[in-house]
């Protein structure tokens, strides 16, 4: 006897991303999940946005990492109200673990919520968290084939920031090998080159958004 | 593996909402080959994770659709193994790329009521 579900895996999760997306619209919030391999530079990412905003818009950050408060704290010093989940082992956060993070956020009206995924360039592909924004960044000390061994999650990303573009001059880095493999993954997907840590393409990278909150 | 849990939860679920009881024999999953899940580690977090579960027993059919190119200029469809700029038929880049990403529990194949 055979019992037909024909239902998604992950329907569980994606049931709460969709109620998640639905209060953030209710609240004003315009969420961006942030993925990227550990260390490809992420959290100095957001305090670049942060400064290259400059008060355009009110922001607010998740961290997820599996253990330790080290982001947030970096938030907090620059005045953004953080939220830090531990997943204790879990390599990516899931919709359910946004919810509550929402909860423990105090924030009101518009908002740009940022949530830094786990270091991870494989399980956070999978799990939607009710983000409007799924924003990739790749380091270019990371390499440049980083699109032809984990696809799937370039594929699903809306824009490509490539970061520590200072560092070119020390790497073998290609940019046009990225933009290559990026044109066939995801061709509508906008690539920006920056280095947070010098303001580089910042202020575009940061336009960007505030335009794509409001289109 | 969390997709795995997800997937025997989801089983409990269904299977509670279909008012059966009985064992799990099988599930018939459906992994594109690029829904970014390796078959292999669903296979081996299916063995350490179902011990003890309704579906300590059940065996995985796992069916693995490819993805399909089509091309905007030639109307040519084929299925292809990886990820791909060109069509095959006549060479176009201007092509988009369907399918293959699926990540579905299809059924849920539950012992007879009579233990056979």
């Amino acid at each position: 006897m055979k019992i037909v579900a024909a239902k998604g895996i992950l329907k569980a999760n994606d049931q709460l991303a969709t109620e998640n997306r639905a209060r953030f619209e209710r609240e004003g919030i315009y969420a961006v999940n942030l993925v990227g391999s550990p260390g490809c530079g992420k959290t100095t990412l957001l305090e670049g946005v942060f400064r290259a905003t400059d008060g355009r818009a009110a922001m607010a950050v998740i961290e997820g990492d599996l253990a330790g408060q080290v982001d947030a704290e970096r938030m907090e010093k620059i005045g953004v109200p953080v939220v830090q989940i531990n997943t204790d082992g879990m390599c990516h956060l899931d919709a359910n673990m946004i919810a509550a993070a929402r909860d423990g956020l105090a924030i009101e009206g518009p908002t740009m919520l940022f949530i830094e995924n786990v270091g991870n360039l494989v399980c956070t592909a999978g799990f939607d968290l009710g983000e409007h924004l799924r924003l990739i960044a790749l380091s270019v000390p990371e390499g440049d084939d980083k699109l032809i061994k984990y696809p799937v999650i370039f594929q699903r990303s809306h824009a490509l920031v490539i970061t520590k573009i200072d560092m070119l001059t020390h790497s073998n880095f290609s940019v046009a090998r990225v933009r290559e493999h990026m044109q066939r993954l995801a061709p509508q997907a906008p690539i920006f080159e920056v280095s947070a840590l010098h303001g580089t393409g910042m202020a575009e990278l940061a336009d960007w958004l505030l335009a794509r909150r409001t289109g | 593996m969390s997709i795995v849990q997800a997937l025997i939860e989801q089983v409990g679920v269904e299977v509670a909402e279909s008012g059966h009881a009985g064992n799990v024999v099988a599930l018939d999953l459906i992994i594109g080959r690029l829904s970014g899940v390796h078959v292999d580690s669903i296979r081996f977090a299916f063995e350490v994770l179902s011990p003890g579960t309704l579906v300590a027993d059940a065996q995985l059919r796992i069916e693995q659709p490819r993805p399909e190119l089509s091309c905007r200029d030639c109307n040519a469809r084929h299925e292809i193994e990886e990820i791909t700029v060109e069509c095959d038929s006549c060479g176009s880049r201007n092509v988009t790329i369907e399918g293959g990403t699926e990540l579905l529990l299809q059924s849920i194949e539950m012992e007879e009521p009579d233990g056979t």
